[in-house]
């Protein structure tokens, strides 16, 4: 990829010194930035036994599958795993659908009441979490709703980010493409189900992705709306694991569950990432 | 799901025709307000239940003594108010504590965000790897990074201790050192967010054109000067950008803290999040930990304004960083 | 790993025994739901129901009901629903407030008025004696644990202090034990500084350690010096603090002579100290009666530096002796209050772990059965002639609305003097004024 100039051969060689260098900082700072994650999965391979009494290396001491089977056989982990999923698959997919809805009739649709609307759905984005998660709390009491996949669901589709990615997303899309079409005689749904949706796929596959991450990582809601331990999201029951109990003893154990955790979530960005930078950009719209 | 009717219904009398005619005039005059709010109205429903509702109930429960365990005992006024900002000492700790963690991260987060973003952003072999890396760690969630850092930072059992004990240095008990608290929370945070940062940084940095580098390669300009004449002058909105949304989400810091250090020691890391959660669901006081998130809102909607008049066009994007 | 593989084997098997009983019983009898604490350890004691071989606090109460699952006639599962320590009682009360609330509830008798006060939780008197639960059988410390207002609210489990833990090999190292090798204690605050610089001298190791940092143990060994001298943290009728006095000054500047002296490490958290304790930095170890056994055991572990353990009552630094103590219980909440099925089934459940009371003994708390206290099996567990003390000399925290916040403060203010600076006076003056913001709400 590097496009090499021809040139007198000291400049290449600074060139070269420079890249050298480059490389070196990066290599150093990105390797530092990695020892954390290293490490825990390190730990997550040592027998907890040995980590009760020294603290484990970058690479471990002695080696077992043991935490990991033990994990998959009796914890709650693969429950919680479980939770996680349900909570955040089914809040992508609600995000995506109402909000891709919302926002192609916030940018495509002319209708009275639409300045108004918007703006107000987008003031919503000033409305921190921490200021509704006491009345929603209330509020999910008083229809005995906590401990279920729903609860935990609903006020994270709430959130107007998606609809307002949505909307500058369609924004971007030619009118001529939408006119064509309905000059065909088509309706609205129509063009929006078959027309409009597949051009926004990157635009949703992020949304997805950011959806996903975030509900995954939801930390105050379910803190307080899944307090029964079978219901915990893998954040909140991790983080029932960390008492000043569970650190002196079970420490391989502990760090196995974050690994397991945190798994898919690596995975999917891995898989996913290349549309990340791409579609931060399309929804900054600068 | 509103549509418009393309065929005629299939009727009986020429009474219904005329009426289902008119519907269908009527439908076809106002297809467009049909359909616009009809692809809105899911949406609508929820964000009108979940956030804008709660909203407005939170300031009706902040003005009254509401149980956790009972519900609302009864109409106090401004009480819950006069009690948080005359009263409450720990209130007015963990505001400070929590403007001292936006202080002391946001800079970092957003310098180091910005540096990386631009080290990266060159035509080279491995950036993409690299990118990997530094995002890598945002996509965990908090738990996963308290225990690792919990360890990682602990003085007798971490890593970091092991490495000041091969350079000869006593280790330090960076979580429950007062002043080594917050700057070790800080340092979690970086770690764990700056990722976010880079991408919106490198998103901005791809609207500059290459052409302009090579110009300035050309005319001889150094990296430091092409930096402070060319990237950031024209990355301008995206710095700004990112600063507020930067502000915004570390204002809302809970997790490091309460995972960490539960606040401590001495409550030096106590924060305005976790005092809400600990007067609301460990004091029983709902009512009062609403008051006090109505005063976390409006610090946050006083920034948020900020932005709006900064921003010319006022466009805007939230991170929903944590 | 306290188990062999040959046990875990053998424990797979049993899981799956009684997996396919639990299952049985689930479809024709009551099932109770159950918060407690604790921890959880199922990767060790899932499905495990031999409650001698059971040990340490989360292995013994989780042998416990899953022994009762799989031997009860009347067809009753116990879930749990165990949480850790942390956000036990943020939970709790959660579930409480969204309606989800368990039927049974473990707690401490410190928390006890909170829901009582509020309903959650229900007089169990006259279902005890109908389940033949002999309240006469609970010494009075224990009775009083669970009583608000004179009525039974809840079946004791334990009693649990505050001990300090020996390493009788330092303490021997630095002269400081009689003929017989029984450490010796300090009975004043200039003894108790004089032993540490001997220690100090002798071996180069912290006299003392404890979790000053996290778990108010600390804080609960400066209560202890208060109620010593006669304090009781609030005034009598429990309206205002009582501790920016002489008294609290007192015990809080002994607390803080050994971490200014530098005869205590005065940033250890829980699990450090520990630590410290387990590979002999340091001579003694403010911890409760819920590790006697775990130390007992890792004295016996050849790979530990400790070896030899020796436990001890508080000791009386001041002019009368005292500890910290508390109390868990189980408490039956109002889920169960208008479904007489549920409350026979708790009834049921409650009188096992009340007949299993020498069970929980083993991790080191004291009984709270007066037929368990005098029995020759309690009284030959490991160390119990050691600290047989304990129980007379326990205080707890006084009952009072909001006991947690008040604890919070305290060991906030307490933590600020070692770990700050923060003057004793000031501390004692800040923490009084902040109780006293908390008690004048409702």
């Amino acid at each position: 990829m590097t496009t090499q100039q021809a040139g007198s051969s000291t400049i290449n060689w600074k060139k070269w010194i420079w890249l050298f260098t480059f490389y070196a900082v990066l290599g150093v700072f990105a390797f530092i930035w990695l020892v954390p994650i290293v490490w825990a999965i390190s730990m997550s391979f040592t027998p907890n036994t040995v980590l009760a009494r020294q603290i484990g290396g970058l690479l471990p001491t002695a080696f077992t599958f043991e935490n990991y089977e033990t994990l998959m056989r009796v914890s709650s982990v693969p429950r919680w795993f479980l939770n996680s999923m349900i909570v955040s698959v089914g809040t992508t997919l609600g995000v995506l659908v109402i909000s891709s809805m919302a926002g192609y009739s916030l940018s495509r649709i002319n209708f009275r009441g639409k300045t108004f609307i918007t703006v107000f759905i987008l003031a919503g984005l000033m409305v921190p979490e921490q200021a509704v998660f006491i009345p929603l709390h209330i509020m999910f009491s008083e229809w005995g709703m906590h401990n279920t996949h729903v609860a935990l669901m609903l006020p994270r589709m709430a959130i107007p980010l998606g609809t307002f990615i949505m909307m500058q997303f369609f924004r971007a899309i030619p009118m001529d493409i939408e006119e064509a079409a309905s000059i065909d005689g088509a309706n609205r749904l129509t063009v929006y189900l078959r027309i409009m949706l597949p051009l926004t796929i990157p635009a949703l596959t992020t949304l997805g992705i950011f959806t996903f991450v975030l509900s995954w990582n939801d930390f105050l809601w379910p803190l307080v709306s899944a307090t029964r331990s079978d219901m915990f999201t893998i954040t909140i029951g991790l983080a029932s694991l960390q008492g000043n109990f569970a650190q002196s003893e079970g420490l391989g154990s502990l760090m196995t569950s974050a690994v397991v955790a945190s798994a898919p979530m690596l995975l999917l960005f891995l898989f996913f990432q290349r549309y990340i930078v791409q579609a931060v950009k399309t929804g900054t719209r600068f | 799901m509103v549509q418009p009717l393309d065929k005629p219904l299939p009727s009986a009398t020429t009474d219904r025709q005329r009426l289902s005619g008119r519907i269908r005039q009527f439908i076809y005059h106002h297809r467009d307000t049909l359909n616009g709010y009809g692809f809105l109205l899911p949406f609508l429903i929820i964000y009108l239940t979940f956030l804008i509702f709660p909203l407005l109930r939170g300031v009706w429960i902040s003005l009254h003594d509401w149980d956790l365990l009972i519900g609302n005992l009864g109409w106090t006024g401004l009480d819950n108010y006069t009690r948080m900002f005359t009263r409450d000492n720990t209130f007015w700790l963990s505001t400070r504590n929590t403007v001292q963690f936006v202080a002391l991260s946001t800079i970092p987060l957003v310098s180091l965000g910005l540096l990386i973003a631009v080290a990266l952003n060159r035509p080279l072999p491995l950036m993409g790897l690299f990118r990997t890396i530094f995002f890598s760690s945002y996509v965990l969630s908090i738990s996963v990074v308290t225990l690792i850092w919990f360890m990682l930072l602990n003085p007798n059992r971490g890593i970091l201790a092991a490495a000041f004990q091969l350079v000869g240095l006593e280790p330090i008990a960076w979580l429950n050192n007062v002043d080594l608290a917050m700057p070790a929370i800080v340092v979690t945070s970086v770690w764990w967010t700056m990722g976010f940062n880079v991408v919106l940084f490198l998103a901005g940095l791809q609207d500059i054109p290459r052409a302009i580098y090579e110009a300035a390669e050309i005319d001889g300009a150094s990296a430091f000067r092409r930096f402070f004449s060319i990237t950031l002058p024209m990355l301008k909105r995206t710095v700004v950008l990112v600063f507020i949304l930067q502000i915004i989400a570390s204002f809302q810091i809970f997790g490091q803290v309460f995972l960490m250090t539960r606040g401590g020691p001495a409550g030096s890391t106590r924060v305005l999040v976790q005092h809400i959660y600990e007067r609301g669901f460990r004091g029983f006081e709902l009512g009062y930990g609403s008051a006090m998130s109505m005063f976390l809102f409006s610090i946050m909607l006083a920034i948020s304004l900020i932005q709006l008049y900064v921003g010319s066009r006022g466009d805007q994007i939230e991170s929903g960083m944590k | 790993m306290k188990y062999h593989s040959k046990l875990v084997s053998l424990m797979l098997v049993m899981v799956m025994a009684f997996g396919g009983f639990a299952i049985q019983a689930q479809e024709e009898g009551v099932t109770l739901n159950l918060s407690r604490f604790f921890g959880v350890c199922d990767d060790e004691y899932g499905g495990f129901t031999d409650i001698e071989a059971a040990s340490g606090e989360c292995g013994i109460v989780t042998t416990l009901i899953n022994n009762f699952n799989a031997t009860n006639d009347a067809g009753i599962t116990v879930v749990v629903q165990g949480t850790e320590w942390g956000a036990y009682y943020d939970q709790l009360n959660a579930t409480f407030a969204g309606g989800n609330a368990p039927d049974i509830a473990v707690m401490h008798r410190t928390r006890l008025i909170d829901y009582t006060s509020r309903n959650l939780v229900i007089p169990v008197g006259e279902a005890f004696e109908m389940a033949g639960i002999d309240v006469t059988d609970f010494p009075q410390p224990a009775l009083d644990a669970v009583s608000v207002d004179g009525e039974v609210f809840g079946l004791p489990f334990d009693l649990h202090t505050l001990l300090w833990h020996v390493n009788a090999d330092i303490m021997a190292e630095a002269g400081l034990v009689d003929e017989d090798g029984t450490p010796i204690m300090p009975g004043s605050p200039e003894e108790l500084l004089e032993h540490a610089a001997m220690v100090q001298e002798a071996t180069g190791m912290d006299y003392i350690a404890m979790d000053a940092t996290q778990f108010p143990l600390g804080v609960r060994a400066v209560f202890a010096m208060i109620w010593q001298q006669g304090g009781d943290l609030l005034n009598e009728d429990r309206t205002a603090a009582d501790i920016n006095n002489e008294v609290g000054l007192n015990a809080l500047n002994t607390m803080n002579s050994l971490f200014e002296g530098g005869f205590a490490n005065a940033t250890y958290d829980y699990a450090s100290s520990q630590e410290a304790f387990i590979n002999g930095e340091t001579a003694i170890l403010i911890n409760g009666t819920w590790v006697v056994d775990f130390y007992t055991e890792q004295a016996e572990d050849e790979s530990a530096t400790l070896t030899n353990y020796v436990v001890s009552d508080f000791p009386t630094l001041f002019d009368q002796p005292a500890t910290w103590s508390d109390t868990h219980m189980w408490a039956v909440t109002n889920a169960v209050q208008d479904d007489p099925a549920k409350l026979e089934a708790a009834m049921t459940f409650l009188s096992f772990i009340n007949d299993n009371n020498i069970h929980w003994a083993r991790t080191g708390h004291v009984a709270v059965r007066n037929s368990v206290l005098e029995s020759e099996e309690y009284q030959s567990l490991p160390r119990r002639d050691e600290y047989v003390g304990t129980a007379d000399i326990a205080f707890a925290f006084p009952q009072v609305l909001r006991y947690q916040t008040m604890e919070d403060i305290l060991a906030e203010e307490f933590q600020a003097v070692w770990l700050t600076g923060k003057s004793p006076e000031d501390a004692l003056a800040s923490a009084e004024s902040r109780i006293n913001d908390i008690l004048v709400v409702r």
